[in-house]
């Protein structure tokens, strides 16, 4: 395991939106004595093949989950997350948009606390260069779930191939194996958002009923608590 | 009934109907797809702009509640009546069917969004060069810095205007001064 590197894990079918994220990628600041890849998967069955494949490609400590549809605006981004990884070596998961709590619908949003600051057209923001996080001033927030379209991991949990077969509930998933593993998760409190998401504003929701109750099902004696609460190993999905 | 039994009634009732509407949504789209492809191809004004009415009041409601790309065509469908309305080249021109459609969409918004964020004097320069060679209208423009993920600022608008005044006549410019003015 490299404990200097960054990897850039990102399932894609659009060449398109995937040039415009890298775009992004390759004005980060990269931090003194550390390295990034990228590694790209093209057309995975499913999330949790595609990241699990990259997952063991990589020998990269830091890894960096995140969907093609996702610009990142923080230039010193590596750094910020690296400072809250080091603020606390029982973090293991970092989210951009998070909740403290499991909704008892499944449904991640649903959840009373929401934390994070995405990015939206009605708000107005400072120019990128003039944007710094402070980890002293700023600080983070423990969550229970993490919305999947950035996850930064510090540690490797297989993603559960078996059960997730589709593009839905990979994050709330893979956020409850990291708590169960008795790593925490953490949204940084951002002035200015670190990401745009642009998903056109609406998820795709066809087949999310079908792991929601999945979901429900396996782990329901977590729903409607908060992330304190979520201890307590089961089996996984 | 308390908040937990209401947030479950109220999610399995949006899924119920979710489920109950599937098939609509899917043929809704897909007549949304077909269509695209075949007027682009065809170059066919008439059918292209007939998707307005279908997506706005017809069967097409159906896959603008939950399939998000269509919210995108429909942007792109009124910014094409806009042009064709004053005689203008549609945005469509050059377009052979939905993905290229969609591709050129895409590539504006990035521009777009690259001259606002400004990243470093390459990304500006190329995305610079990008709407120099790649024209867009009046309305395209408003329309996309006013209805997509983009906050547009004035330095933004002072570099568009920059750019595309270089290929807009005078009422384009007008126009755009005007209706990118401080209320």
């Amino acid at each position: 395991m490299n404990e200097n590197k960054f990897c850039f894990i990102i399932c894609t079918n659009n060449e398109i939106l995937l040039s415009e994220a890298m775009h992004y990628l390759s004005h980060l600041v990269i931090p003194d004595g550390y390295t990034t890849d990228i590694l790209t998967v093209t057309d995975a069955k499913s999330m949790t093949l595609g990241y699990n494949e990259a997952m063991e490609a990589s020998d990269a400590k830091y890894k960096i989950y995140m969907h093609q549809d996702v610009l990142i605006l923080n230039r010193y981004f590596l750094s910020d997350v690296l400072s809250i990884f080091s603020s606390d070596a029982s973090i293991g998961l970092i989210g951009m948009t998070g909740y403290t709590s499991v909704s008892a619908d499944g449904v991640m949003w649903h959840a009373d606390e929401k934390l994070g600051t995405p990015y939206r057209r009605k708000d107005s923001y400072p120019p990128l260069s003039d944007y710094r996080y402070s980890l002293s001033e700023d600080g983070y927030r423990p969550a229970a779930l993490v919305d999947g379209f950035l996850m930064v991991t510090a540690n490797d949990y297989p993603w559960d191939t078996q059960n997730l077969t589709g593009w839905d509930f990979y994050d709330a998933c893979q956020s409850l194996a990291f708590l169960l593993h008795g790593r925490k998760i953490v949204v940084p409190v951002q002035r200015h958002p670190w990401c745009m998401h642009d998903d056109g504003g609406l998820l795709n929701m066809m087949e999310y009923n079908k792991y929601r109750l999945k979901f429900m099902q396996t782990y329901r004696e977590f729903l409607g608590k908060r992330y304190s609460e979520i201890t307590v190993p089961i089996n996984p999905l | 009934m308390d908040t937990s039994s209401h947030l479950l009634s109220s999610t399995d009732a949006f899924f119920t109907k979710l489920e109950t509407d599937k098939e609509a949504i899917r043929a809704s789209w897909n007549h949304i797809v077909t269509t695209l492809d075949t007027a682009l191809a065809a170059r066919d004004d008439k059918a292209l702009l007939a998707l307005i009415p279908y997506i706005e009041q017809g069967d097409g409601t159906k896959a603008y509640e939950y399939i998000a790309e269509t919210r995108r065509i429909l942007q792109i469908l009124h910014i094409s009546r806009l042009e064709l309305s004053c005689q203008k080249e549609p945005f469509f021109l050059q377009c052979a069917d939905k993905q290229s459609l969609m591709e050129k969409y895409m590539t504006a918004l990035f521009v777009l969004r690259r001259l606002y964020f400004r990243l470093s004097e390459e990304s500006v320069r190329e995305a610079s060069d990008w709407l120099t060679c790649n024209p867009l209208s009046v309305f395209a423009v408003y329309v996309m810095t006013q209805e997509d993920l983009i906050t547009p600022d004035n330095a933004l608008y002072e570099t568009i205007a920059q750019i595309c005044f270089s290929y807009w006549n005078e009422d384009d410019k007008k126009m755009f001064l005007s209706l990118t003015a401080k209320g």
